[in-house]
């Protein structure tokens, strides 16, 4: 087992294409880190660049104390599982696993122990004979699991293993990696496009976009407090809402105009410097409630265009009177989740905002709902930079980028 | 009605297929019923579909015939030598064109396609002053080059097309578990192109067993010749001695089928299926 560092790790391709820029990044002994971000943002560069089927352009990567840049695969000591699990076809389930160790001259005895030991922690040991082809996706995928374990290496790289799963198994088995790599506490790296595997698995979560690391941190602190507005958009499904308001003073404060609404935002110190500006204001969807009597003026008025009923909750489109942010890093971040997309608003100058709703709610289709957001939940953004704005005093977020 | 016409439909392709079948056949059984018939049944004014006096005195006189052992071991030399090369030649071609990038690939690839449209028979007589010159007539070596250089493209553009087949991951796979680049080609890409390397090699037997002009213009003496160079002399000034002639050919023949059937079972296709999803 061994920690993982990128240091200032740059990938160009012949063709001029910067893959990833100066990547930082440290995983350390035993963590569980997930690399994740829209396809083609350089995640998958990154974790090829460590098991060494990539050529690191700049920078370093160092796995333990040892810079592995010039070594060739074999000599990493990593293992790695693959999107497309890649089993070797000509071979049964038990050569497969055994592979690995075969090449590291490990004796037949040790052999033998070590993949009847694995086959019967992924639930294989009566497939062991058979051969990749007479498996089903979810039995491929634990052979693939089991080939990369066995070796007991110094690190797993995973490159969106899951994805090629159908959606309950896919459910089962991110639960049953996250099991194994709790129980063994191997250093995992782990690439996928997928932010709910980003967010039920990790540790850490490390966003990635067009090459460039967004923000390192626990999941739970990404989902929160996001650094950027790719960063917001991407994670959370549904997506956080994004509208774009104007920063006004008010009696109490300041507010927030949004198309004809007005939302109070109390006293924030760190938006004084925004005043008579556009800003984005993001809000979650579960941060979004139908108003009741102390909300005063923190209100805003829609019409239900679709309500979809999840059973324990129901997800409510909203029209209301806002422009919402068509800026370039919400697109992108949106971009994958279609499953989680707002439907579009039909008026101009209209916006949708999804809304998590108690499933005892009546509220249906048609109806003139009022709205009114979470004030402490809000979340503001620098349209200029697309960074975050923290409250003063806050802890800044590690590994932020532009 | 419908029905109908879809069983007149396949019964009508099938005797299509059977009349297809009879005439690739024919010559086939021909050629084994005459090595079997005594001379004066061979010629015949009326055709004998069965031999009525079955002998294997034709194949006891060819066998017997100056020179047929020696052709022999020199036909298996040649084509035992070309198939060989030319899988080992043809593999590493095949992997370079497959799997590595570099300047002129493409350019390569279409050479490669170009060369097999020139007619051998057009080059017989450049090679033959290029081998003279190279001390190589009348000497198997010099069949031997000839014959690669012609098997080659085929069998190279053929095994690059199973190798794109298996899907790097395979090799990537194996290289993070612990082997050399070329551990990799060896133990997992080999393997899954075996029946690649089976078909390449039936083409290349066929060729180089079968191949005629070449053979004759460059051996000259006779215990340097081919079998099918020595197929030739059956037939002289003085006429064509059918019923040994026939026994000859049956006789050459058999080593083809017989690789064939030997090597035929691993012509199994789709031994990719279930590397990735599928």
């Amino acid at each position: 087992m061994a920690s993982i560092h990128f240091d200032k790790v740059s990938k160009v391709y012949g063709d001029g294409t910067l893959a990833v820029q100066e990547l930082d990044l440290e995983i350390a002994e035993g963590e569980f880190v997930v690399l994740v971000g829209p396809s083609g943002c350089g995640k998958t560069t990154a974790l090829r660049m460590v098991a060494g089927l990539e050529e690191i352009s700049d920078g370093e990567i160092r796995i333990g104390d040892r810079v592995v840049n010039d070594l060739a695969p074999r000599e990493r000591d990593v293992a790695m599982v693959f999107q497309s699990y890649a089993l070797y076809p000509h071979m049964s389930v038990r050569q497969n696993i055994a592979f690995g160790l075969r090449m590291r001259k490990v004796t037949k005895a040790d052999q033998h122990r070590r993949v009847e030991e694995i086959a019967k922690i992924l639930g294989l040991t009566e497939h062991l004979d058979r051969r990749p082809a007479q498996l089903s996706g979810g039995q491929r995928q634990r052979v693939a699991m089991g080939r990369a374990i066995v070796r007991e290496p110094r690190a797993f790289l995973m490159d969106e293993p899951l994805s090629n799963l159908d959606a309950k198994l896919r459910v089962q088995m991110r639960a049953e990696i996250a099991r194994i790599q709790r129980r063994l506490k191997v250093t995992t790296l782990y690439v996928t496009h997928d932010q709910v595997e980003a967010m039920t698995m990790a540790d850490r979560v490390a966003v990635m976009r067009r090459g460039i690391l967004q923000q390192t941190d626990a999941p739970q602190r990404v989902y929160e407090s996001p650094a950027n507005l790719f960063v917001a958009s991407f994670v959370g499904s549904p997506p956080m809402n994004l509208l774009e308001a104007r920063l006004e003073r008010s009696p109490s404060g300041l507010l927030c105009r949004l198309g004809r609404s007005e939302l109070e935002v109390g006293l924030r110190p760190e938006l004084e410097r925004f005043v008579g500006r556009t800003i984005g204001l993001g809000v979650r969807p579960e941060h979004v409630r139908e108003v009741n009597g102390d909300d005063g003026d923190r209100r805003l008025q829609g019409e239900v265009l679709l309500v979809e009923a999840l059973g324990a909750e129901l997800l409510v489109h909203v029209a209301v009177n806002a422009q919402p942010l068509l800026v370039e890093d919400v697109l992108e971040g949106a971009g994958d989740d279609e499953a989680a997309l707002p439907t579009a608003a039909t008026t101009e100058g209209e916006t949708t905002i999804l809304a998590r709703f108690d499933a005892e709610s009546r509220i249906r289709e048609g109806d003139r709902v009022e709205l009114a957001f979470d004030a402490r939940r809000l979340h503001f953004f620098d349209l200029e930079t697309g960074r975050s704005i923290r409250p003063i005093g806050a802890p800044v977020p590690a590994g932020v980028a532009g | 009605m419908r029905i109908r016409r879809r069983t007149l439909g396949r019964i009508g392709t099938n005797l299509l297929a059977l009349l297809v079948f009879a005439v690739m056949l024919f010559p086939i059984y021909w050629m084994v019923s005459t090595a079997f018939k005594p001379g004066r049944d061979t010629l015949a004014y009326t055709p004998q579909w069965f031999p009525r006096h079955p002998t294997l005195s034709n194949f006891h006189d060819a066998i017997h015939r100056a020179y047929f052992w020696s052709d022999v071991k020199n036909s298996l030399i040649i084509v035992g030598t070309v198939v060989l090369l030319s899988l080992a030649l043809a593999f590493l071609a095949a992997l370079a064109l497959a799997k590595f990038n570099f300047y002129g690939r493409k350019a390569f690839i279409v050479l490669i396609i170009g060369v097999q449209m020139v007619p051998l028979n057009a080059l017989v007589i450049p090679l033959y002053l290029l081998l003279s010159r190279a001390h190589q007539v009348n000497k198997l070596s010099g069949v031997i080059v000839i014959y690669l250089v012609f098997v080659l493209p085929f069998t190279v553009w053929t095994l690059r097309g199973f190798m794109l087949g298996v899907p790097r991951e395979l090799e990537e796979a194996a290289m993070v578990d612990g082997t050399t680049r070329f551990g990799a080609f060896v133990r997992v890409l080999l393997p899954l192109v075996a029946p690649g390397l089976v078909a390449t090699s039936i083409f290349a037997f066929i060729q180089a067993w079968n191949e005629f002009l070449v053979a004759y213009v460059f051996l000259q003496s006779s215990d340097k010749q081919t079998l099918t160079v020595w197929l030739a002399k059956f037939t002289t000034l003085r006429g064509t001695e059918w019923g040994p002639l026939m026994a000859g050919a049956t006789l050459t023949a058999l080593p083809v089928v017989a690789f064939f059937l030997l090597v035929q079972k691993r012509v199994a296709f789709g031994l990719t299926a279930g590397a990735v999803r599928g």
